[in-house]
């Protein structure tokens, strides 16, 4: 049994076995191809559809039914194929006065026009047939053999980061013809849809009820309106309590829905739905309508189309098993014509959803990429001023040597890069010297490079910072006459420098470590301040000193490293501005814990001056020896106020006196 | 050394110029070009003659006007433009000089004329 079909070819209706059109439309396809790095490349091809048109319908006046693969492989035979002309006809190209021997022309271009034949699907190009804004994510998708779709939503995802790599893949790649080479896609269905179709597609594409994608996306929104409505003595609401009217979820789910319907391309020719949904789901739903359509078909054919008429007289009387497909049931009539095929480059076609909102969209785009551009060429300015601010904390973070080199690379071929290849992009462009993909692709690798080696570097500072460790210290302090310990701070005897960030008061950054005056130690204030009961009757000072580290060893070494030195006069504890730590350490995350343990009866007064610590730690592994190691819990206190430790409580006395 | 290679280049090289030839005489379109090939018994590739008529269009040789067909799409008749007509005028001056050349060296006529190789072409 085998299938035939109308066509309207070059405005001729020819009958035609299925497989015959399918022969037909690769032998057209593959001249298009070939013809399309000529100039007049479609004339070319449309004359000679023009003449095929004109043999098939010599071929069909002779009273047979269709025609069959054998017709079509005669007209092929004789027109010939692409790679039968190949030799014959690439010796004409020759420019007129332009003396060029034959054989040198022979020998150049043919493997020349091989390779290029080949290189069309190895090498990236944008794709001007399936695009939305320059067809990068088409072409990479043709690259990868996958579906665009994909290509478009991770570049929608990830639209920060590949950005610059969609700026980049415009200006570099060259813009080509490409046909698609998936066999299943995701297309927006037009047969089956409640707004753009997307739902409708997703259905098709993964074989499930339409109303499946519907439901998914029409729930937010409906949960959400639910809950805001409330009916009195039933306040139904209530169970809708944890939805709020979320506008971000809501929204969310609308701006899905209209990406989705940009990037999606609609299915609008019967191939596109082939691709859509899978050519036996395809298959089938034409067979379900194609006894209501022969009814149709015989009354178009009284209407006096030749072709189709003398074409049923004897199709239909003679042949019963063939299936008449005359008008595709979800479609108007015309199954796609070759010619169609060429008029697809003109028009940017399959894209957007409606062609205004496509265009609107695409001013909306473009308005904000070039704003998005303007503002991203401010950042990386602004960062790299300011990046000179943190020269002097580079060598906090990052060794000598290696690392070192790794820094800069990846700066230099982070921001430099795409800097210099779009000021080399201009230059080229304004002396309007050919593209040179090369440069293009060279640059990328780079940039990737550059991208490489920051995440190493990253990596390899998160990995100093894995480990944490912590060095207890404990010293009881020498009795005193007096029962009233009062802590105060020492000033660090000499000149020190801190780094400034620039950003304003009270950032973060401010608080890096200082720097000693000859830059052979870092001065933290990251201390921890309190008090605790003592087990005996004598003040002790406990001190915690932790740290990150790449291991535990060095971890371990760098507390041990710490200078904390108490001073006691009397009733009087001096503890100093800073604990310093050779610069070796870097920034590790150093901190320490001072805990002052007092004993039963006794008082003690913490100077306001001591305000200055930065009572901050994070530090799992000084977390858990608090946790292991205390008796009695820490005591809240403020600065300047005198405090009793009775009944193991901290008291103010200043309260006890008056209520006395 | 490919027979058919050297075939095909030899047939090439008169394929412009019995295009030409036939166009001259009646204005035509590609079917009817290939059908008096075809008589004529010369063999022709159609794919090849169109992008040939493509480019001698575009060269200005060739110029061509539409006329509507009863057996199908319209059709291009092709004409010479007056650039064409020198085109040809040339190719003929040449095609005459070669094949009267190309007769005598097969024949081995110009033997006799050695010490007068200007008038070679001239028998």
């Amino acid at each position: 049994m085998k299938k035939v079909i109308n066509i309207n070819f070059q405005g001729q209706v020819i009958a035609i076995e299925e497989a015959a059109y399918e022969l037909l439309k690769q032998y057209i396809d593959s001249l298009k191809k070939y013809f399309s790095r000529e100039e007049g490349g479609e004339e070319i091809v449309n004359d000679i559809e023009n003449r095929i048109a004109e043999l098939f319908g010599n071929r069909l006046k002779l009273g047979i039914n269709c025609i069959t693969d054998e017709d079509v492989q005669t007209i092929i035979s004789s027109i010939g194929r692409p790679e039968d002309f190949d030799a014959d006809y690439h010796d004409f190209d020759y420019a007129y006065g332009e003396k060029v021997s034959l054989q040198q022309v022979a020998a150049t271009e043919q493997p020349n026009d091989e390779s290029a034949e080949n290189a069309k699907q190895r090498t990236l190009y944008r794709n001007k047939n399936d695009k939305i804004i320059a067809g990068v994510c088409s072409g990479l998708a043709h690259y990868f053999k996958i579906d665009p779709v994909w290509m478009r939503i991770a570049f929608v995802i990830l639209f920060s980061v590949l950005f610059w790599v969609y700026l980049i893949l415009w200006i570099v790649l060259k813009p080509e013809t490409l046909e698609t080479n998936v066999a299943k896609r995701l297309y927006r269905n037009p047969n089956d849809r409640f707004l753009g179709g997307v739902c409708g597609g997703i259905a098709a594409y993964f074989k499930i009820d339409a109303w499946i994608p519907r439901l998914l996306f029409a729930a937010p929104l409906f949960l959400n309106l639910m809950g805001m409505i409330s009916i009195p003595f039933f306040p139904w609401n209530k169970f809708f309590d944890d939805v709020d009217f979320n506008w971000s979820i809501n929204m969310s789910v609308i701006v899905i829905y209209v990406v989705l319907w940009v990037i999606i391309p609609r299915a609008n020719t019967v191939k596109q739905k082939l691709e859509m949904m899978g050519e036996e789901e395809y298959i089938k739903s034409i067979r379900e309508t194609v006894s209501d359509n022969i009814a149709n078909v015989k009354s178009k054919a009284d209407g006096g189309d030749n072709y189709t008429k003398s074409y049923l007289a004897t199709g239909i009387a003679d042949n019963s098993e063939k299936i008449i497909v005359d008008s595709m049931p979800p479609e108007p009539p015309r199954h796609q014509t070759p010619k169609a095929y060429v008029n697809t480059t003109a028009s940017s076609g399959n894209s957007g959803c409606l062609s205004v909102l496509g265009i609107f969209l695409k001013i909306i785009f473009f308005t904000f990429a070039g704003i998005f551009a303007v503002a991203m060429t401010g950042m990386l300015i602004a960062f790299l001023v300011a990046g000179t601010k943190f020269i002097p904390l580079k060598s906090l973070f990052i060794d000598q040597g290696y690392e070192n080199t790794m820094l800069w690379l990846s700066v230099a071929l982070l921001f430099a890069v795409p800097i210099i290849s779009v000021i080399v992009w201009i230059i080229r462009r304004s002396m309007k010297a050919k593209s040179r993909p090369a440069i293009g692709i060279a640059s990328i690798i780079l940039w990737v490079v550059g991208i490489f080696s920051a995440t190493m570097l990253g990596f390899k500072i998160a990995e100093k910072f894995s480990v944490e460790s912590s060095t207890e210290n404990v010293q009881a302090l020498s009795t005193f006459n007096g029962d009233k310990l009062y802590v105060d701070m020492s000033n660090y005897p000499s000149d020190y420098y801190l780094f400034s960030s620039g950003f304003g008061p009270g950032t973060d950054l401010d608080n890096f470590p200082y720097y000693t005056i000859n830059e052979d130690s870092l001065l933290f204030s990251n201390i921890k301040l309190q008090i605790v009961q003592s087990q005996d009757s004598l003040y002790h000072v406990r001190t915690i000193s932790s740290s990150s580290g790449k291991n535990l060893k060095i971890a371990k070494r760098n507390t041990e490293q710490f200078t904390y030195p108490l001073q006691q006069q009397d009733s009087l504890l001096l503890l100093p501005e800073f604990f310093s730590t050779p610069i070796s350490q870097g920034f590790r995350m150093q901190g320490m814990i001072v805990e002052i343990a007092i004993p039963t009866g006794k008082k003690i007064e913490i100077d306001e001056r001591l305000d200055d610590y930065d009572n901050f730690t994070t530090n799992s592994s000084v977390r858990r020896k608090l946790k292991k190691s205390r008796n009695s819990k820490a005591f809240d206190w403020d600065y300047g106020e005198e405090y009793i430790l009775e009944n193991g409580d901290l008291n103010k006395t200043v309260i006890l006196t008056d209520s006395i | 050394m490919n027979i058919e290679n050297t075939q095909s280049q030899m047939r090439k090289g008169v394929l412009e110029y019995c295009i030409l030839a036939i166009i001259r005489r009646n204005e035509a379109y590609p079917g009817d070009i290939i059908d008096e090939m075809k008589n004529a018994g010369l063999q022709l590739l159609e794919g090849t003659l169109y992008p040939l008529l493509n480019r001698l269009k575009n060269a200005e040789i060739l110029t061509y006007r539409w006329v509507e067909s009863t057996s199908g799409p319209p059709r291009k008749y092709f004409m010479l433009t007056q650039k064409g007509e020198k085109f040809y005028e040339l190719l003929e001056s040449t095609w005459t000089e070669l094949s009267t050349g190309i007769d005598a060296v097969i024949k081995g006529n110009y033997k006799k004329e050695e010490n007068k190789p200007n008038n070679n072409t001239k028998q």
